[in-house]
């Protein structure tokens, strides 16, 4: 690689003397609510994206004002909790700086959007007194650390829990600058800032850890570039089989792109063995990953590049340790457990349905409300799924009827308990009005095309199908879209790629069936994909196995 | 300018002497004057002249604009060089003791849009009109500048001019109004100035810059255009409206960058055909007012005021319609409906006791030089008619936001010729919150567009960085080609505290002094209260704080400014 141009983010990386560039000059300039290029890049490593409305891009420009730029603010929250104090922080900051609106992301953590430039030192800063912070959410570092998020389903759910934390704070940038620009620390005068796993280029490209607990696969661990799947055996844990190389974005018209699922390559005992090996496999993508292409720079595309036994050799030499054979697993679902239910010691767990993760009040259903109420008594605290679902955790059996009554009085528990299973088990990116990357509509659209698919699953009495179905505004998109046994892919402003065939646990990818449809084109294909799913598919036999079968196998 | 104690000792030498004696000593006193120092003046023409050149001539100015201080200097500067001893003085400078002494006073005075006099003339006016002394020694003769679009034209000047006359002083030449395309009336009046002197001494006027003579009074030139682009400049979420309207001029428009345009808002086709139908008159019929001949029709648009006549023209309506009227503000509309008029052929006399719609004067955002000759922006807020009599007027008609693109345009330039920029190398500090921002939005353009090699800096404010930060575009492009140096900004409800631009200009005090002491030029342009007054008093601290000087010191500094034309104000 070594002999290649160097893209222009590796270039901005390493002049940024540890992240700092001109980010510092780029906040005082009161001309523009924008960035300087360069820091731009850069303040994705701090994990803030410089987004602006792009709804409002014209109406601005002939009023001869810039386009309205704005901040997301996304936290590194590893495992995604937050106490009931933190949540009040949270929801203060969101409506002080922010839309209002408290988004869950798609990895189990918390975005906040349309924060403006001077607002941005004012909200770090609060979070800095709740003992949160953004650093490396965003950018080309290991992000946020995501982990199955329902501990009443297994005794051993906080013990997995806590290597989501370890893993975010050994994978940590060791750079001062985040303290320096955003929290007026005073910057050292003999500066030595070793980053012995960064050092001064960081990653390629994103990085993303996630662990799962089986028999759920909740939090797709085979779409990460590296997955752990904890291996339990008599309610103990032996340690984690570890997936390699997954990863979903592509580039429309990009052969060289592709969706891959992560492979196990093995499996790892000890607590101090694990974090070398992930430590290890992030060194190996930090020195062998492609720093000229970065649609081409993602661990998947190294991974296969030197092939998976040159790399397990090269892990190998790198920890002083080969791994073990993986271990048998088996995931049997993907899903939230939404509603009521209790763990083992008898605490109680209430999984509220957030469609498209946005914490807000609607006509009909008050969640942003309701969980101020709840925080406010302080008897739960909140975890985020992967699902952008939120599940208030550790209720004691005394505080559950008090927390049901602020539940029943803002309507969560009838939006939980009426929204179809279609609704629940669907997910979408962000894209208009702040993602660059946007093609298509999809957090604001999706909602709507489900209320459009509903009448044709009752048609074919399909109500009660866990169906997946994930929409993204382009390629890239944070949905999971390849994942999905419905995915959706924006091409242009109204038009939608369709692929079906994947499976319901994350285990296969879909593939394409139909390209550039418009509504209409979307609903008429499902109806006719639907019927024949109705009248031919096998004893609980998926749609997703169903559609793989009929039409997927059959083409290939 | 004498001490008290030295001017004390001079009056009680001169107490019992005639009046022949103190103009001979005026003329002793000027001639030493003369010799002993090769700056001041020049030498006579002449043995002849002495009489002459030993006259006491005042030309004290009053002026809002800049218009008459610009008129007397020039006709001084002409007078000086035809040996006469011409002393020229602001009238907000001008001892009130002096009005006693003097031979020959002339005065060029402005009126404002009310028929107030300008703020610097205001003690003089005022003391004229409280002096119960009689000024019989005193020759006069004012200069009246105005514009006739107000009802009130060149009010002030007619003022003096009675007031002097009631006195006793002798008028040598008649009251001369000129309206805003003063140039060639007020030379004429010069020049019967000069004749007059040459007159009484035989002084040769024959270097005096010809001027054609015409003796048909000076009427402003109208343009017709169109409306082009009518943009709100304010996002969504703003409290202001603020418009950046551009005018199509339909041909050249002869103008410059920090002139102002007047509008004549027109009255509402519906008003006036109602007025003509209930009146029975003919709108068609022509008829010839004191200052137009126009129809009926014409009249009633776009001539007259129609709308909240004032107490004085509804009693003259009551006299001619023979009704009893009660005291009160009323539209015509409501006048000839409920009081109608004995019979149509009334309506010539109303029609003349009418008074001229008021014009609306806008700051222009453009240059010439750099938008074409033939356009002209506006930058107009909801709330910034930049009289406030106008806000009255405007009851009746439309506001220039809501005006749609297409729609024709009466329009006519003011210049205001104390507003206009330095030399290309000079420095240039602008300070312009809100509707302020106009002219140097056009200076800027100009700057650029002439290849000024100066510094320029603009200070701006207004309420929100997001949605009110009007041509924000625009000034960064400037910026970041270097043609604004500097961009200092103030919005004053993005924070708790409010922040406005004369915060800005104390936190620069020390670069902006320097600006200044390098010879920079300091504009400001804005409503007067509270901006213009906040910013001059933040200016006048930094000149203290900066140059080391007392709050007296720093008053006469920035007014030694003000006299080299490096700090200029259009604030309204």
């Amino acid at each position: 690689m070594k002999n290649e141009k160097l893209s222009s983010v590796e270039r901005i990386k390493m002049d940024s003397d540890g992240l700092r560039g001109t980010l510092k000059e780029s906040l005082n300039d009161e001309i523009t609510g924008a960035l300087q290029p360069d820091d731009q890049s850069l303040i994705k490593l701090h994990g803030m994206y410089q987004q602006d409305d792009r709804d409002r891009r014209e109406e601005r420009s002939n009023k001869k004002l810039e386009w309205l730029y704005s901040y997301m603010v996304r936290l590194r929250l590893p495992g995604g909790f937050l106490t009931p104090e933190q949540w009040i922080g949270l929801r203060h900051i969101a409506g002080e700086h922010s839309t209002g609106t408290i988004k869950i992301t798609t990895r189990q953590t918390i975005q906040l959007h349309g924060i403006l430039k001077s607002h941005l030192k004012p909200v770090l800063k609060s979070f800095n007194t709740m003992h949160l912070d953004s650093i490396a959410a965003c950018g080309d570092v290991n992000r946020n650390v995501i982990c199955s998020a329902h501990p009443m389903q297994s005794a051993i759910h906080e013990e997995v829990f806590r290597y989501a934390e370890k893993i975010s704070l050994m994978t940590l940038p060791k750079t001062r600058a985040y303290y320096e620009i955003w929290l007026d620390e005073e910057p050292l005068i003999d500066k030595k800032e070793d980053d012995p796993l960064y050092q001064d280029r960081y990653l390629p490209r994103k990085f993303k850890i996630a662990i799962a607990i089986p028999p759920n696969n909740d939090i797709d661990v085979f779409t990460n570039d590296i997955g752990l799947i904890a291996i339990i055996e008599n309610n103990q844990l032996l340690g984690f089989n570890i997936a390699v190389g997954g990863g979903l974005g592509t580039t429309h018209g990009n052969e060289n792109t592709y969706p891959r699922l992560g492979t196990i390559i093995g499996f790892v005992d000890t607590e101090e063995k694990t974090l070398k090996a992930i430590y290890e496999i992030i060194s190996i993508q930090r020195d062998l990953g492609d720093r000229s292409d970065r649609k081409l720079a993602r661990l998947k595309y190294t991974l296969d590049r030197i092939g998976i036994e040159t790399f397990k050799k090269e892990l190998a030499s790198r920890c002083g340790f080969s791994l073990e054979h993986a271990k048998p697993y088996h995931f049997t679902e993907r899903k939230d457990y939404y509603g009521w239910t209790q763990n083992h010691i008898g605490k109680w767990y209430y999984t509220v349905f957030v469609e498209n993760g946005l914490v807000r009040d609607t006509e009909r259903v008050s969640i942003k409300s309701a969980f101020l109420d709840i925080a406010q008594t302080g008897k739960a605290n909140f975890r985020f799924t992967g699902n952008q679902n939120v599940i208030l955790s550790e209720i004691a059996e005394e505080d559950k009827p008090a927390i049901e009554k602020i539940l029943v009085h803002h309507g969560l528990i009838d939006h939980t308990n009426t929204s179809s299973a279609m609704r629940k088990n669907a997910m979408a990116c962000v894209a208009f009005n702040t993602c660059p990357l946007a093609m298509a509509e999809a957090q604001r659209y999706l909602p709507s095309l489900i209320s459009k698919i509903e009448p044709i699953l009752e048609k074919y009495r399909l109500q009660p199908e866990e169906i997946t179905i994930r929409m993204t505004c382009c390629p890239n998109g944070s949905a999971r879209h390849y994942a999905a046994e419905i995915g959706l892919i924006g091409t242009a402003y109204g038009q939608y790629n369709l692929y079906i065939g994947g499976d319901n646990l994350g285990e296969r990818l879909n593939t394409i069936y139909k390209v550039n449809l418009n509504e209409s084109q979307i609903l008429e294909t499902l109806d006719a994909l639907f019927e024949t799913y109705h009248t031919e598919k096998n004893n609980h036999e998926t749609f997703g196995d169903f559609s793989n079968r009929k039409w997927i196998k059959t083409n290939s | 300018m004498l001490a008290d104690n030295k001017l004390k000792r001079f009056h009680q030498l001169i107490d019992d002497f005639s009046y022949e004696e103190l103009i001979w000593i005026n003329g002793y006193l000027a001639g030493l004057a003369v010799n002993s120092n090769p700056l001041i003046g020049v030498k006579p023409n002449g043995s002849e002249n002495k009489s002459a050149s030993t006259k006491k001539i005042s030309l004290v100015y009053g002026t809002e604009t800049g218009n008459s201080k610009r008129v007397a200097l020039q006709f001084a500067g002409i007078a000086r060089k035809q040996g006469l001893n011409v002393k020229v003085t602001a009238l907000d400078q001008y001892k009130l003791d002096d009005l006693k002494n003097e031979n020959y006073l002339f005065i060029v005075i402005s009126t404002q849009g009310d028929g107030e006099p300008p703020p610097q003339a205001k003690l003089f006016y005022d003391h004229l009109h409280q002096l119960s002394l009689p000024l019989p020694n005193l020759n006069y003769s004012v200069l009246a500048l105005g514009d006739s679009s107000y009802p009130q034209f060149c009010k002030t000047g007619e003022d003096v001019d009675s007031r002097l006359d009631a006195m006793g002083s002798k008028r040598i030449l008649p009251l001369q109004k000129c309206d805003v395309d003063y140039d060639q009336d007020a030379q004429q009046w010069f020049e019967q100035v000069l004749k007059f002197f040459q007159q009484q001494t035989g002084y040769d006027v024959e270097t005096i810059p010809k001027v054609e003579t015409t003796h048909q009074p000076r009427t402003k030139k109208f343009y017709e255009g169109n409306i082009k682009t009518n943009i709100n400049l304010n996002d969504r979420g703003s409290n202001k409206q603020t418009y950046h309207i551009e005018i199509d001029g339909n041909g050249v428009v002869e103008y410059e960058a920090g002139d102002a345009l007047g509008i004549i808002p027109l009255n509402k086709k519906i008003l006036v055909d109602f007025i003509i139908s209930l009146t029975g008159c003919d709108g068609n019929q022509i008829i010839e007012t004191q200052r137009v001949e126009a129809t009926i029709e014409q009249l009633l648009t776009r001539h007259l005021n129609i709308c909240y006549l004032n107490a004085a023209v509804v009693k003259k309506y009551a006299i001619i319609t023979g009704h009893q009227i009660p005291d009160n503000r009323y539209d015509l509309v409501d006048l000839v409906h409920e009081y109608p008029l004995r019979d149509a052929s009334q309506i010539t006399e109303v029609l003349n006791i009418l008074s001229p719609i008021a014009p609306r004067l806008y700051s222009i955002s453009s240059s010439p030089m750099a938008h074409g000759p033939e356009v002209v922006h506006l930058t107009v807020s909801r709330h910034s008619f930049r009289v406030k009599e106008e806000q009255r007027y405007g009851l009746c008609s439309g506001f220039l936001g809501e005006l749609p693109v297409g729609t024709p345009i009466h329009f006519y330039i003011r210049r205001n010729r104390s507003f206009k920029l330095p030399l290309l190398d000079k420095d240039v500090i602008m300070i312009g919150p809100g509707t302020g921002i106009a002219p140097f939005r056009a200076f800027l353009a100009e700057r650029e567009a002439t290849g000024a090699t100066g510094r320029n800096w603009l200070f701006f404010g207004d309420q929100h960085f997001t949605t009110d930060f009007l041509y924000q575009v625009e000034f960064q492009n400037l910026h970041s080609t270097g043609v604004l140096n500097k961009l200092s900004l103030a919005f004053s409800r993005d924070q708790a505290d409010k922040i406005y631009v004369q915060h800005r200009i104390l936190e620069q005090a020390t670069e902006l002094f320097q600006w200044m002491k390098g010879g920079g030029h300091v504009y400001i342009c804005g409503t007067k209260y509270p901006n213009g007054k906040d910013i001059e008093n933040a200016i006048l601290q930094v000149i203290e704080q900066e140059g080391h000087l007392s709050q007296e010191e720093a008053k006469n500094h920035l007014k030694q400014m003000e006299q080299e034309n490096r700090y200029m104000k259009d604030v309204y």
